[in-house]
């Protein structure tokens, strides 16, 4: 994201100007993206005295005895529990994400997707430029092809996996990581295992992914393209929002 | 009129702090304590943004339910206690203005003349002290762009929902918020 749109995506969002999809775009960028989270901080603070021209006014006398009601029917605060404390959202906010975890993230976010330059148009003309690469490769043909999806169900990458193993990546879209991120290719076959990084890249293009040591693609094997830190994930696991995703398929090939 | 900001400049901020650390302790008795200080200038706010006084009260409700399941997440560090609290309250409130009740805030927003939320933006800025800099900022702005962006903030209005309160077509309208944003924000640095 170029620093003009970090500061327009901060400023409207304290001033609740965006639209849905840019609002949850930008609430799950605060947790990773910390320039975001300092302008957000900083707009708060400039428009803040607006709140304070509020009338004050006295809520219904049985407002309190509600608000207890309700708490009645919750279990205790996050963290309560432990008796710790710890600053920096140290414990709701990480619970919080992982109950929203990186597989719930999924298509949340339209307006990333439109952020970063996609266009349904340009799928479209490159699923048929890719749909020809892979009927040239017919003499070889993939026993396995995932298409992965964006979050507007539109085809924006495919995988194709060979008898051998061998797994590539054909891109159908362009699609470049602002700056300070990365594309990170990710597989999963198994939940307890989890997923398993198999590529990293700027700019979605069509590369061969990094499968050696894996056991052989199955059908149903999940592939997806999140966005990252450069680099890639620090934690090893996905931690950025989902791009595309899709699960693999058995073609007429066979296994 | 009392003002949040003397609240939160006093010898209450800290208290507001140690409250929001009882309720992640999960002590009743420190919601409570936030409950006093600040559910009136609360209350304020979520009429100016919602226009009706039983839906502004629930959001103060379900404002006080986050507090107390989000408290554990504050960090006096990172900002004060009452923007937190009243950034929870804000996008409570815009949830509650985008969600299903719009159709019935919309029928409201249709019986008001359009003068009045031009006095409402100009009463605002009015509002905020004399030597403010926010206000200081807000005067130099072009009154239809200084409209644009109180309404946006007092109201929770869109871009689309603006442009059309402004009369301007939509890309104007965008093009005068991100303008006047950023001069905002030159004129406060």
């Amino acid at each position: 994201m170029s620093p003009d749109e970090r500061e327009r995506l901060a400023s409207e969002y304290v001033l609740g100007l965006l639209d849905a999809d840019e609002e949850r775009l930008c609430e799950e960028l605060l947790p990773v993206d910390a320039r975001l989270a300092a302008l957000v901080e900083e707009w708060r603070e400039r428009v803040a005295e607006l709140d304070a021209t509020a009338p004050l006014v006295a809520p219904d006398p049985g407002l309190w005895r509600r608000i207890e009601v309700s708490l009645e029917g919750q279990a205790s605060p996050e963290g309560a529990r432990s008796g710790t404390l710890e600053p920096l959202g140290g414990i709701a906010s990480p619970r919080r994400t992982a109950g929203r975890g990186w597989a719930k993230v999924w298509w949340e976010n339209l307006a990333l997707w439109r952020g970063l330059g996609l266009t349904a148009c340009a799928a479209s003309l490159l699923l048929a430029v890719g749909l020809s690469h892979v009927s040239r490769q017919a003499a070889q043909a993939p026993v396995l092809v995932a298409v992965l999806l964006s979050d507007q169900n539109q085809p924006a990458a495919v995988v194709n996996a060979f008898r051998d193993g061998r797994t590539e990546l054909l891109a159908l879209s362009a699609l470049s990581a602002p700056e300070g991120k990365s594309l990170q290719v990710w597989t999963l076959w198994d939940r307890v295992r989890g997923p398993v990084s198999v590529g990293l890249l700027d700019t979605l293009r069509t590369v061969e992914l990094k499968v050696e040591g894996l056991p052989l693609p199955a059908a149903e094997q999940l592939y997806e393209i999140t966005l990252e830190p450069a680099g890639g994930s620090p934690t090893g696991r996905p931690t950025g929002p989902i791009l595309m995703k899709g699960n693999a398929s058995p073609t007429g090939t066979g296994i | 009129m009392p003002s949040l900001t003397r609240i939160a400049h006093g010898p209450l901020d800290d208290e507001l702090n140690e409250a929001i650390y009882g309720c992640a302790r999960g002590e009743r008795a420190s919601l409570h304590r936030l409950y006093e200080h600040l559910a009136p200038k609360m209350t304020g706010v979520a009429l100016r943004m919602l226009r009706r006084r039983d839906l502004a009260e629930e959001v103060v409700h379900d404002t006080f339910l986050r507090i107390w399941e989000k408290a554990g997440s504050f960090d006096a560090a990172r900002g004060k206690a009452s923007a937190w609290v009243f950034t929870i309250l804000r996008r409570t409130a815009l949830n509650v203005l985008r969600g299903e009740r719009r159709i019935e805030l919309v029928e409201d927003y249709d019986a008001i003349e359009p003068i009045s939320e031009e006095t409402d933006a100009e009463s605002l800025l009015v509002a905020l002290s004399e030597t403010s800099a926010l206000r200081r900022c807000l005067d130099r702005l072009e009154p239809m762009r200084r409209r644009a962006i109180l309404l946006a903030y007092l109201r929770g209005l869109t871009h689309g929902e603006l442009a059309g309160r402004l009369g301007v077509p939509l890309g104007t309208a965008k093009a005068w918020i991100r303008r006047s944003l950023r001069t905002l924000k030159d004129c406060l640095a």
